[in-house]
């Protein structure tokens, strides 16, 4: 996969533009879903994606194949992105897990509302549709993530949502790999705590 | 191996990663801690159920809104020395540039080092006594000064007629037996 990358970014660097469009084609998937899960925030995600390519679109001739490996790069860029985003959003919406909730539609774009918290399992005897219990803990664990720290909530999305490396994530965070895996088993931790309440039954 | 230890290698357990001795350790502390088991079964349940989250598909505008974002963006031209770094970057470049460019500093070194040894003694003798004759003022040179603003320095102070006929390595040397036979004028 990183080696078609690299053929592409260098016909790319030659002139051929259509080689930047099968990139983008390549990686605008996985790169939306993680700026979303990362930003909690569906709308945005597809512009901050868009903002990402024009930057890597502009400074294609910086890349160096063999010296960095296209979607560390990506991740890379759209991480500070999303950092400065957030940043500006202040804190009142910075998560728009509020919003997200109140409006009806979720990180998914389902538009059923459905109350997160009001949504664990609060009666024992009370047995729920498999599908929609799927659907509550889909949300209950978007939100938990939402709610992480910005520095354990990004090694944690890249790693268990996006399924890169620790050495990628290291390279995409300019950590050191002891502080990636600590940071990333620090994240799940609380993940857990926060879906606690939501896991076991009561 | 204590409860925050046990923790501490959640995520090395899931992901199989521990070496042998810490896995009979953890896998110990598990079996005899209920808590931690607990607390185990919990953590993997989420990080599966996180790993899980469906994966978020694009807007059929993306592609469009991009191209025609793109279309009117120009991809940066790298100035000539960024190129130059890049090249140099390069490990083999970088090798074969170092050295070219010892050679020359080298060569240059070696050039000027045989100049100097083949005319130094005489010619410093004569332009002294020259010097001293006119009754010109030679300024001392001081500590760490390169010959390059002695040389100028001594084309611009000597009206004299030898100057213009001499070479220029001459010149430098004169400066350099000047400053052992004038006076410094109190410190450097
Ligand atoms: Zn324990």
């Amino acid at each position: 996969m990183s080696e078609l990358d690299d053929e592409l970014m260098q016909r790319f660097q030659k002139g051929d533009e259509g080689a930047f469009t099968l990139l983008v084609r390549r990686h605008q998937q996985p790169l939306i879903n993680f700026i979303a899960r990362f930003i909690n925030d569906r709308d945005s995600a597809e512009d901050l994606a868009q903002e990402t390519f024009i930057r890597m679109f502009k400074a294609a001739h910086r890349y160096q194949p063999g010296r960095a490996r296209f979607n560390t790069w990506m991740y890379h860029i759209a991480s500070n992105l999303c950092k400065n985003e957030l940043r500006n959003r202040g804190r009142r919406d910075r998560y728009r897990v509020e919003n997200v909730v109140s409006n009806g539609r979720d990180a998914d774009g389902d538009t059923e509302q459905v109350d997160l918290i009001a949504s664990a399992p609060a009666d024992a005897s009370f047995q729920p549709d498999v599908q929609l219990e799927r659907k509550e803990l889909r949300k209950a664990v978007q939100k938990a993530i939402a709610e992480l720290p910005e520095e354990y909530r990004l090694p944690l999305v890249l790693r268990d949502i996006q399924g890169l490396s620790y050495d990628e994530i290291s390279k995409v965070l300019e950590l050191r790999s002891g502080t990636t895996k600590s940071r990333i088993n620090r994240a799940r931790l609380m993940l857990k705590d926060k879906l606690k309440s939501f896991m076991e039954p009561l | 191996m204590n409860c925050l230890q046990a923790e501490e290698h959640f995520s090395a357990h899931f992901e199989d990663a521990l070496d042998y001795q810490t896995l009979q350790a953890f896998e110990a502390h598990l079996a005899a801690c209920e808590g931690c088991r607990h607390e185990h079964a919990l953590f993997q349940e989420s990080v599966i159920a996180a790993q899980q989250l469906p994966q978020i598909g694009t807007s059929p505008y993306f592609m469009p809104a991009l191209q025609q974002r793109l279309a009117e963006e120009q991809p940066e031209r790298l100035s000539f020395w960024r190129q130059l770094i890049q090249v140099v970057n390069r490990p083999r470049w970088a090798f074969s540039g170092m050295m070219l460019l010892i050679f020359a500093a080298a060569s240059i070194y070696f050039y000027h080092r045989d100049i100097v040894d083949w005319n130094a003694r005489p010619t410093a003798i004569r332009d002294t006594q020259t010097s001293q004759q006119e009754g010109q003022v030679t300024r001392p040179l001081r500590t760490g000064l390169s010959a390059v603003p002695t040389l100028n320095n001594s084309r611009q102070f000597s009206p004299g007629s030898s100057m213009s006929s001499q070479p220029m390595q001459q010149h430098y040397v004169l400066k350099t037996v000047s400053y052992a036979s004038t006076p410094t004028r109190g410190g450097l």
